[in-house]
């Protein structure tokens, strides 16, 4: 299947960090300025073997921490953005930590057309920060989003649940000091205790599943009552404020992916980079190429889509693909089990099941379902 | 080739005592093997033998020992050390005329080496007394001696001393060899009977069969009939093993060999059968082995269930050197489609479960292992239950006899407390013990064999350190109060979870195999309910909880290949389930009916 549309999204990924956070297992890596330096020469490099022109809709720099560069190194990779084309750019999120926000930086970012500004605050309970190794108060939390909030109304915040021992109580007080930063999007992730972590390594114990999935549905009425639509399994916006980056993944489109560790989505093809730095600044980028067959490119539209609340649009995958969704997946069966729901010509998850998406998710893949 | 001039013997040892390494070290003593082609345990092929350190099937080599100026043919059978395979021992030993018994120097005579001892010695078999690893410093010689000496009714010097590891007294065994054991009896001039005592199947030749020719002598080109199912062959090549592969043109009256007779049919070659030649033949057949009688049954399922097929033609080739193994179809509500199965123990069903699994590459469901009931119905009538989904309705059944073993317990004296308590727990009849020595002693008991099918030898172990070793006699029938109890998930009853228990022991049943079952069921999207019952009598319940959480609330950027990792892995599990209803069962489910109450 060849799809020679306009890729319209990007994104870049910075690995450097000043503190490295115990339960991450994305691609990162110490602060080393000499290795920054070397490292924003390579990411031009591939940039320019691998951009065609495009359009370019949406940019995310993500990490690691982006935030973590200097002045100097930000105007940098400012210059490297200004390769592409951005005559169109309706969303350019940078990702910020508490402890680097500073005025000049904030400055800077808006100068160079970045208007969504992504903070992980994760939680403002000493015990839980003590474990996640991250140091920061809740008046210096509320002091710096506040001041972020003088350049930037597009503001995303990350929250995590779950940590161990965690009490409904520990929730809800986290919860009421977001609900104070009054930002328009909120991402909520719970704690996962991922092998090659600081916390997997160490055997911390995991929170009861029963007591993590009343969570879940707590912070989702918690957020819907005060005005977040939950569009995705962890995201919530106010009207107006969905990430239409991360819609990108989700409806299963195209986009670059440049940089340590990132993953992409061009022509036919799905690749994930290097997290080797060594590697990387020797120009090999490329880690894993796939080829996506109509086939798993119809699965992985299901898996990525249905983690939208609104789910699949039936006739936007008959358009697309020529064949009906029933012909190929076992939805039928699955909308008896009531773990999917049918309205509006819209498939989803049945909203009390979203908490068992992989079970139902598992479904769609394999080729059991060709029948 | 004189028969004066070969030796055919065995050897016979308990696990661990050294069997396969003095095996390959007497190979290496005739220079069966250099050095460099030594790998440990030559004459174990098969991959789980030298995995598990244990012979299963008997594999035979010749060997050639120089010996005060003759060249003498020495022909070692191997055979399995373990209880279960006693069948395949008899096997080896009737195409012997000598044994050697090894005993370990620290150890001493243990439980399974004394029932193999006397089974060759019904055998006539001419015994030479080994001690090996002398070599260990906690050897104990002269203690080990007086057991022989003791409980055999050996001489003293009768008695060789080796060390498999250091090769010391190896040149004395193998003189023993020469000197000891008898050439072959049996007439050249006489007709051929030749004793098939093991047969393998090899995708090139057909049917490879192991022959013992007792009397006359057979060449490649001759036709070669077996006297159990009249089927004639010629016969396409000879072969021994050296245990490199050797062409030989005959093999005559005493030799031990392979033949080769392009046999397709599986169902021709019937272990303990004669072959003679189709047009000389003999008058009569050799008495052969008596069939063996399985004493543990289970259901044997394809997880998938269009591998039917597969399984079916896989038991048929297992079966064609296990003679023991025997399979019929069988049909379950859970389970679909697949074969009850006999096995003489339980470690020849594991066996039987790992190779299938291995060789054939079918995922198994295998039910708990149940024995075999004698069940008299009201009208006299006399019927054999080897599942307990067969058992007919109470209101019909009279009475059920259940088989009893008698234990030979070969243990330290300072075990025999937890040793009596665990039988007792077993619903153990003691009968006495022997004390072997001051410090050892075999304790008799009786016990039901569906008390011993599950965990008796895993019990013994912990219970003794290790030290104790086990074996067992089945005794005959007796009549128990026994009833079937059933299980039941999400209301419906599951047949392939059924069991056959003892009345006063259900209510401890069936509250332990409740509780295991709530362990070993992973949580579902459903709540599952389970259930244990006599009749309509419900005894236990417990209930699996709903599956709360299975989500990756993250997801890395737009990475769907991990993604889909996560998701293939997850779906990979699910497939070594088997889906029941709506519940979705993992093997072990299958087996905790047989859990104790653990708490005890």
């Amino acid at each position: 299947m060849i799809n020679n549309d306009e890729i319209k999204a990007i994104y870049i990924h910075i690995p450097f960090c000043k503190n490295i956070c115990s339960y991450c297992d994305f691609c990162k890596m110490y602060y080393n300025k000499n290795l920054v330096n070397k490292y924003l020469s390579e990411l031009e490099a591939e940039i320019k073997n691998n951009y065609h022109k495009d359009k370019i809709k949406t940019i995310y720099i993500g990490g690691g921490s982006p935030s973590s560069l200097d002045i100097n190194e930000l105007n940098k990779l400012f210059n490297i953005i200004s390769l592409f084309d951005t005559s169109n750019l309706k969303e350019f999120t940078f990702e910020m930590n508490i402890c680097d926000i500073e005025e000049n930086k904030l400055l800077l970012l808006k100068n160079n057309k970045v208007n969504r500004v992504s903070i992980g605050i994760e939680t403002i309970n000493n015990k839980f920060l003590s474990l996640i190794e991250r140091c920061q108060d809740s008046t210096e939390v509320y002091d710096k989003v506040m001041l972020t909030k003088k350049y930037f109304d597009n503001i995303n915040v990350d929250f995590m649940y779950g940590f161990p021992n965690e009490t409904i109580d520990d929730l809800k007080k986290d919860l009421l000091f977001f609900q104070e930063l009054n930002v328009n999007h909120i991402s909520i992730y719970s704690l996962i205790l991922e092998e090659h972590t600081k916390l997997f390594i160490n055997k911390t114990k995991p929170l009861d599943e029963d007591i993590e999935s009343n969570m879940y549905y707590y912070i989702i009425d918690f957020l819907k009552k005060r005005g977040y639509v939950h569009y995705e399994i962890s995201n919530f916006a106010k009207e107006g404020f969905r990430s239409r980056h991360n819609l990108t993944y989700w409806n299963n489109d195209r986009y670059y992916g440049f940089g340590l560790g990132a993953s992409g989505y061009i022509d036919n093809i799905r690749y994930t980079n290097t997290r080797s730095i060594n590697n990387y600044l020797k120009g090999i980028y490329v880690l894993e190429k796939e080829e996506i067959s109509k086939r798993l490119d119809m699965e992985n539209e299901m898996i990525l889509g249905l983690r939208k609340i609104k789910g699949v649009n039936k006739k936007h995958f008959y358009d697309k693909y020529h064949l009906k969704l029933e012909e190929i997946f076992p939805i039928n069966e699955l909308k008896k089990k009531n773990l999917l729901i049918e309205k509006d010509g819209n498939l989803f998850i049945n909203p009390y099941k979203l908490y068992l998406s992989n079970s139902i998710l598992v479904n769609f893949i394999g080729n059991e379902c060709l029948k | 080739m004189n028969k004066q001039l070969i030796r055919n013997f065995s050897i016979i040892a308990h696990i661990d005592h050294g069997k396969s390494t003095l095996a390959d070290r007497i190979l290496e003593a005739t220079n069966a093997v250099s050095k460099r082609e030594a790998k440990t345990q030559m004459l174990d092929s098969m991959d789980i033998e030298r995995e598990r350190g244990i012979t299963i099937k008997l594999n035979t080599a010749s060997l050639r020992y120089n010996y005060n100026g003759q060249v003498y043919d020495l022909n070692l059978i191997d055979t399995p050390g373990h209880v279960d395979f006693t069948y395949e021992v008899s096997r080896s030993l009737a195409a012997c005329e000598g044994a050697l018994l090894v005993v370990d120097a620290a150890q001493g005579i243990e439980a399974q080496t004394l029932a193999n001892l006397y089974l060759a010695m019904e055998n006539n078999l001419v015994i030479i007394p080994v001690i090996n690893k002398i070599d260990l410093p906690n050897a104990d010689i002269p203690k080990v001696k007086k057991e022989l000496m003791d409980l055999i009714g050996f001489d003293e010097d009768e008695i060789i001393l080796t060390s498999a590891k250091t090769g010391e007294g190896i040149d004395q065994l193998l003189q023993a060899i020469v000197e000891r054991i008898p050439s072959p009896l049996g007439d050249e001039n006489k007709p051929l009977q030749g004793l098939i005592f093991d047969s393998i199947f090899d995708s090139y030749r057909g049917v490879v069969i192991s022959v013992r020719i007792i009397n006359g002598k057979v060449r490649v080109g001759e036709s070669i009939k077996m006297m159990e199912t009249n089927a004639v062959y010629e016969v396409t090549d000879i072969t021994i093993n050296t245990p490199k592969e050797v062409k030989k043109e005959e093999l005559i009256v005493g030799e031990v060999g392979f033949i080769s007779a392009s046999i397709k049919s599986i169902s021709d070659v019937k272990v303990g059968d004669t072959i003679t030649l189709a047009n000389n033949p003999s008058k009569e057949k050799l008495p052969g082995y008596k069939p063996m009688k399985s004493m543990v049954f289970c259901g044997i399922y394809p997880i998938e269930t269009s591998r039917f097929e597969d399984l079916r033609e896989a038991l048929g080739k297992l079966k064609l050197n296990d003679a023991s193994l025997v399979f019929e179809p069988e049909t379950s509500n859970a389970l679909g489609f697949g074969f009850r199965c006999g096995f003489l123990g339980l470690l020849h069903m594991e066996i039987i479960k790992e190779r299938i699994t291995r060789e054939f590459n079918i995922d198994l469901i295998t039910t708990a292992p149940s024995v075999v009931y004698e069940v008299v119905l009201t009208n006299k009538e006399i019927l054999m239950v080897d599942a307990p989904n067969k058992l007919p309705d109470k209101s019909k059944i009279l009475e059920i006899r259940e088989p009893y073993i008698k234990t030979n317990i070969f243990t330290p004296s300072e075990y025999i407390g937890p040793i009596m308590e665990l039988c007792q727990d077993k619903r153990g009849i003691y009968i006495n013990m022997d004390y072997i020595n001051p410090t050892r002693v075999n304790i008799h008991y009786e016990l039901p064999l569906a008390e011993i099918v599950y965990d008796f030898f895993d019990k013994l172990k912990s219970y003794t350190k290790g030290y104790a070793s086990f074996d067992y006699e089945i005794i005959g029938y007796k009549a128990s109060d026994l009833v079937k109890m059933d299980i039941l998930l999400n209301g419906d009853t599951i047949d392939a979870l059924s069991v056959i228990v003892h009345k006063d022991f259900a209510y401890q049943r069936g509250k332990a195999v409740v509780e295991k079952l709530k362990e070993v069921i992973p949580r579902q999207m459903f709540e599952v309910p389970i259930q244990a019952s006599l009749g309509n009598h419900v005894i236990a319940r417990s209930t699996v909880k709903a599956l709360r959480k299975d989500v990756l609330a993250k997801c890395y950027g737009g990475d769907v290949t991990r993604k889909r990792k996560l998701l293939e892995k997850q779906k990979e599990g699910k497939k070594r389930m088997k889906q029941i209803g709506s519940v979705e069962l993992p093997q072990e489910a299958f087996m905790s009916v047989l859990s104790m109450d653990e708490s005890k």
